[in-house]
């Protein structure tokens, strides 16, 4: 049976042509190639070489960025493009977040133009990957506070620290790192053949299993003067990049809600107990209703933050809002989704227990569901909480 | 060379089929897609455009909700897409032969591609028909069609194995399932297909007369439905159950 993605309020209705051939293009891609393989990825702990070279070829890296052979599409392309891998699984939503978002969108936004036409037509076709260095394993929502430094050595600069979850960055080509230059954070593009530089992959996982986590490690690594980033100062930097991320998480995570949804509808439906399909039991029709009413809700979230971003009327505490609301329905709807299965969702026959899993790192990445309740609280009360200082 | 595919729109394989009356509901049909052996005309349409024919034309005999059709077709590197607009709900195959191959000759294609049946309707009468019209050869159930200079060969499974077919003028090749693999449109195909302009014409505009039909619909009805399953429970069935297998199912 064809997949039919929950929609109650008729979003489709809204969406262009284009929009929902690209959609349709991403959802077939997944169905065939991966929903067959996720688990085996995930139990091998691999991201297959040839899903970053698919999702290359179908021209959806860096999906809002327009120029230099990058696709040019709506937020809304992007989101429904996030949304679709994410149904498929988080670990792969990831892959095309960090490239486009964290990697591809800083370079396009506050690169120079030859560093823009070196890098971008390769990352836009997927030849080449990018993976984005800002935490560090001492500072995680504080970021301003990394150790990760840059010298200025007259002919190079010297780069020295060590970043932490870093999703793509073992197999990533180049990497956007956000370091200190004289107390000032600056970006830099680093090489994977740079001198110092080495990207040892993160084990041990229990979560975002078929996406690659690394460590980036930078012992007096030596970067020519023409890779840093010549059009940013300070947080303004990586936070503009997050903001891209986190509107797709906002999408992704409606996917990953989807996905469980429909697994647990099916299920309920199909399991006899007492005689009857355990979807007839006012307490699992009560579950199932829930989750309809909150993927509803945070589909039209993330439907006008994508007009939002599109016209330019956005703030980022909208963002911070779809982000944090998205991902706490999917991961609440995937946990009920585990529940109505039964022993059954722990089985990797259905996709929850894995959607569950991946959905606990989603929370934390990207912002973690208190900082971005954090940013709300600011924008409410304009009093900053993050820190004990006034 | 002007290259011509013919793409028949069809409910999703995967589509769930309500029936209201005695019919298929339509409407409540939520996925049309390419008829499947179309998509394979397709793919080796654009072949045969990689490898040197002058142009690609789609070309599509439906409602309006046909010309996805079209504009899937252009994704994937159709150059000219030519949508026949009709509300009719049943045409017999005479008539829609006529009509595409009028299309055709409009268009002025000499190679034809297109599936050896719809997923629908099954009836495999469109490629040979049209052939017939328009005086062309034709060769059916083929998987692949190369070109080589002015002149083309195909390959079909034949009654004694794989037959390699050359065929020189105009022709029009019926396609089966091949294991060539089908390419999916990228954004890139889709963003230029959005600015291809689909030629929306009528029947009328063909200038060809639409006579009485030949043959009509008489009569409509369901299939026979199966007899219900039955049902055994507890060990000592098993006699039963064995004793049905064997002497009612013959299985074993």
């Amino acid at each position: 049976m064809a997949y039919e993605a929950l929609d109650f309020y008729d979003i489709d209705s809204l969406l262009t042509d284009e929009e929902r051939m690209i959609r349709d293009v991403v959802r077939d891609w997944v169905e065939e190639r991966i929903l067959p393989n996720i688990e085996d990825a995930c139990r091998e702990g691999v991201f297959p070489d040839e899903w970053r070279a698919e999702i290359g070829e179908m021209g959806i890296l860096g999906a809002p960025l327009k120029g230099y052979g990058c696709p040019g599409l709506s937020y809304t392309a992007y989101g429904l493009i996030c949304q679709e891998l994410e149904r498929g699984d988080s670990g792969v939503r990831s892959f095309a977040s960090v490239q486009g978002s964290l990697a591809m969108y800083p370079i396009w936004d506050f690169g120079s133009e030859e560093q823009k036409e070196k890098y971008l037509p390769g990352m836009a076709s997927g030849e080449l990957v990018g993976c984005f260095g800002l935490t560090e394993p001492d500072y995680g929502s504080n970021p301003g506070d990394m150790l990760t430094k840059a010298e200025d050595k007259g002919d190079y600069f010297l780069l020295n620290g060590a970043k932490m979850w870093i999703t793509n960055g073992t197999i990533a080509d180049l990497a956007v790192v956000w370091a200190k230059l004289d107390g000032v954070i600056r970006g830099f593009i680093v090489e994977k053949e740079d001198e110092g530089f080495t990207a040892p992959e993160m084990k041990g996982k229990h979560s975002l299993k078929a996406s690659i986590t690394s460590e980036l490690v930078f012992q007096d690594c030596k970067i020519p003067k023409d890779r840093i980033l010549p059009d940013v100062r300070g947080l303004r930097g990586p936070f503009s990049c997050l903001n891209n991320a986190r509107f797709g998480i906002s999408w992704g995570a409606v996917g990953a809600a989807q996905s469980c949804f429909n697994s647990a509808k099916e299920y309920a439906l199909s399991r006899i107990q007492f005689g009857h399909p355990i979807a007839s039991f006012q307490l699992v029709q009560n579950k199932l209703s829930w989750m309809l009413r909150e993927i509803t809700k945070g589909q039209l979230l993330a439907y006008h933050l994508g007009k939002k971003k599109d016209d330019g009327t956005w703030i980022p505490e909208q963002i911070s809002l779809a982000k944090m609301n998205n991902v706490d329905m999917a991961l609440e709807i995937a946990r009920m989704s585990r529940d109505i299965h039964g022993a059954n969702g722990i089985l990797d026959e259905y996709p929850v227990m894995r959607h569950m899993a991946n959905l606990e790192s989603v929370k934390t990445y990207e912002g973690t569901h208190d900082i971005h309740n954090l940013i709300l609280g600011r924008h409410i009360t304009g009093i900053q909480s993050f820190t004990r200082e006034p | 060379m002007r290259v011509a595919v013919l793409l028949k729109q069809v409910p999703d394989t995967t589509a769930k089929i309500g029936v209201s009356g005695s019919r298929v509901d339509e409407s409540a049909i939520t996925k049309w897609s390419i008829s499947p052996y179309d998509e394979y005309a397709l793919e080796s349409a654009i072949a045969l455009k990689e490898s040197g024919a002058d142009e690609l034309v789609a070309i599509t005999f439906g409602p309006q909700r046909a010309s996805k059709c079209l504009t899937e077709a252009a994704a994937v590197g159709a150059d000219r897409l030519i949508h026949i607009v009709t509300d009719a709900d049943f045409m017999d195959s005479c008539t829609v032969q006529s009509i595409l191959s009028s299309a055709i000759e409009r268009s002025e294609c000499d190679i034809v591609l297109c599936g050896k049946q719809a997923a629908d309707t099954n009836s495999g009468s469109t490629g040979p028909g049209v052939a017939s019209l328009l005086g062309y050869s034709c060769v059916g159930s083929v998987t692949e069609v190369s070109m080589d200079g002015g002149k083309l060969s195909a390959t079909r499974l034949g009654a004694t194995g794989l037959e390699r077919i050359e065929v020189s003028g105009p022709c029009v090749f019926t396609f089966d399932k091949g294991e060539v693999e089908l390419r999916r449109p990228n954004v890139r195909g889709i963003m230029m297909a959005k600015k291809k302009p689909i030629e929306s014409i009528g029947i009328e505009d063909l200038g060809i007369e639409i006579g009485s039909p030949r043959a009509s619909l008489k009569s409509h009805s369901s299939p026979p439905e199966k007899p219900p399953g039955q049902r055994f429970e507890g060990a000592g069935s098993i006699e039963i159950v064995v004793g049905k297998l064997r002497d009612e199912a013959n299985v074993i």
